[in-house]
């Protein structure tokens, strides 16, 4: 079989980010393979309830980072299909959109995979863009279903997942280079159970002690991204303030940073200090985080939190100066080496 | 940083890593990461290189052609040549197939020294160009031109008695002077034993638009590249025996037998043994 028409050519961009589920070339004799989340994660397996497979050829590494990365890979890669189609039919965002009842917007945050798609929609969509191969639709479909599989993180309970932050993890599952700087605490990805739970606290004191617990195992579910076949490189900066306060107190702390020197000691994690001495830097907004992702039409996506939501930035000039901070800190910072030495004197301190 | 909390650093490079990035110019890493399609860079950048290949349309090519240069030749020389170590001089901003990926693919023991003196790079690079379990990859920040340095710093991961391949993608332009880029080459081949290899890929001078294109190029502040003529070129082999084809267009240079052929660039690429 040969693919019919415009193919999603995946080169990866970054070293190291082999997530084959986005290597795959999609086209009408797709070898793509997306399993919906295993609800026990990537350490469970991917026995169960899975749907017939979507191809072939996928090893049991790839099932599992499939049900690790949630249903954002389907969707970023069924939307740069659309994306694809779309601009083969010379067809405007602002047609689309009216063809399925929606926003010109609405479709642009299907194309960049950022929500979940209905397949009346996909097929209506399809239809206007003169795709009728049927092997080809019924990949796409099957796609849609896909995209629309809930996250492992679904079951932590609406009370503690805004949309918001289940758009993050999405993205964040998703992600081949995770960017962030951290102003006042440590990342969430890099946090012991102690630590993230006295964060928790902070933030949320008159929560009873059960939600307390679900928000804490939710971060530490978070972690398992790290411990998966095809991680993320995560690469983080911390400001020294970070490391000073003693959140939690000074064991839990001293515990911290000892986690952070045996994390960074991992191949795909990098942590680089921006020390007092370093005066007035680059981020004086404060913390955010950079997304890339293996695709190269899909665009870094800027994330920033707040206190009851959080903005997701993706505008090519709003990414551009992001970046810059970010570069202009990974410069400032400590290299990895230093950083090292640097963690292990303030655990002398703490 | 105060006495208190702070290692001290009496290495030189332990110094906390420069903060020289100027958003102001067009940046060459960053340029080729665009002309490469990656996602490093910014919209001065882009400005620069759009304008570059608005009056030479080949430079794309030109970057892909070196990519997949670099992939062969170090194919060619973790495989047939059986090198396990390498020393990959002016390093880019990561992209796909980097040197020590390519390498550990043949030979995951492979030890890969990245030298480049430019922040930016350095900073993606130790975060982003990881190496195998089984081999090594690291960086020296250094300037070309001080082989004293870099062969000082590349000994602390690399054996200077066992062969290395020294590698120079495209990045000898920067060296204005041919007689300096010359002798910056010999500096660093003198400190490596018999049975190394270098391997260069550079522009030449045939094209009167990439000529006008690195002038234009120049005149907006950004580092200058200079292209050689095609006997310069081969003079860096001088005293090597030269591997088969010798000193080729690159994309003549032992192609893949499927690959498709770009159109044609004034990019030589060749590989010498030292003997």
């Amino acid at each position: 079989m040969t693919c019919t028409r415009a193919p999603v050519t995946v080169s990866h961009y970054y070293p190291l980010v082999t997530n084959s589920v986005l290597t795959t070339r999609l086209c009408s004799d797709i070898v793509l393979h997306v399993h919906p989340p295993s609800p026990f994660g990537f350490a469970g397996g991917s026995t169960g309830v899975n749907p017939p497979a979507l191809g072939v050829g996928m090893s049991t590494d790839d099932e599992l980072a499939a049900d690790i990365s949630g249903p954002t890979v389907p969707r970023m890669i069924l939307g740069n299909q659309l994306h694809r189609f779309r601009e083969a039919a010379s067809i405007s965002p602002d047609r689309a959109g009216y063809e399925i009842r929606a926003s010109r917007s609405k479709i642009s945050r299907m194309e960049n995979g950022r929500v979940g798609f209905k397949e009346r929609d996909v097929a209506d969509l399809l239809d206007l863009y003169g795709v009728t191969d049927e092997e080809t639709r019924a990949g796409l479909m099957m796609l849609a279903r896909q995209a629309n599989a809930p996250g492992w993180w679904s079951k932590y309970g609406g009370d503690i997942m805004t949309d918001w932050f289940e758009e993050y993890l999405g993205l964040e599952a998703a992600a081949s280079v995770i960017r962030a700087f951290e102003l006042q605490f440590v990342h969430g990805l890099l946090q012991t159970e102690a630590y993230a739970r006295a964060v928790t606290l902070l933030g949320n004191t008159s929560a009873p002690a059960e939600e307390i617990d679900r928000r804490v195992g939710l971060r530490l579910k978070r972690q398992d991204l790290l411990a998966s076949s095809r991680p993320p490189q995560v690469w983080v900066v911390i400001d020294e303030g970070a490391l000073r306060r003693p959140v939690g107190g000074r064991a839990v702390m001293r515990a911290q940073l000892n986690r952070l020197i045996e994390v960074a000691g991992l191949r795909h994690v990098t942590i680089q200090v921006v020390p007092f001495s370093r005066g007035g830097h680059a981020a004086a907004g404060g913390s955010f985080t950079v997304l890339r992702f293996g695709e190269d039409d899909v665009p870094d996506v800027v994330y920033i939190e707040q206190l009851t939501s959080a903005l997701y930035l993706d505008k090519r000039e709003d990414v551009d100066h992001y970046l810059e901070v970010m570069n202009h800190l990974s410069t400032e910072a400590l290299t990895p080496v230093q950083t090292a030495q640097f963690l292990a004197g303030i655990i002398k301190e703490t | 940083m105060t006495e208190e909390h702070s290692p001290t650093y009496s290495d030189p490079e332990q110094r906390i890593a420069g903060t020289a990035i100027d958003t102001t110019v067009p940046h060459s890493a960053r340029i080729w990461n665009y002309w490469l399609g990656g996602k490093d860079n910014y919209e001065i950048d882009r400005v620069a290189g759009d304008q570059f290949s608005g009056i030479y349309p080949g430079i794309v090519d030109i970057a892909r052609a070196d990519r997949a240069f670099l992939g062969r030749v170090i194919r060619f020389l973790a495989g047939e040549a059986g090198v396990r170590q390498f020393l990959d001089v002016g390093t880019g901003l990561p992209t796909a197939d980097n040197t020590h990926q390519v390498a550990q693919r043949v030979a995951p023991e492979s030890r890969i020294v990245y030298v480049d003196n430019d922040p930016l790079v350095l900073a993606h690079a130790r975060a982003l160009l990881t190496s195998s379990e089984q081999g090594s990859t690291s960086y020296v920040d250094a300037d070309m031109r001080d082989a004293g340095k870099v062969l000082r710093e590349a000994a602390e991961w690399l054996d200077l008695t066992q062969p290395v391949a020294l590698t120079f993608m495209g990045v000898l332009g920067h060296v204005v002077d041919h007689d300096e880029a010359r002798s910056i080459v010999a500096g660093l081949l003198e400190g490596l034993p018999s049975g190394s290899y270098l391997s260069i890929n550079d522009s030449v001078n045939t094209s009167e638009a990439l000529e006008e294109a690195l002038r234009v190029y120049e005149a907006s502040g950004a580092v200058p590249y200079r292209t050689r003529t095609p006997e310069q070129f081969a003079g860096y082999f001088e005293g090597l025996e030269l591997v088969e084809p010798g000193v080729v267009n690159v994309d003549d240079w032992r192609p893949d037998p499927d690959a498709p052929r770009g159109p044609q660039i004034p990019q030589l690429g060749a590989v010498g043994r030292k003997p």
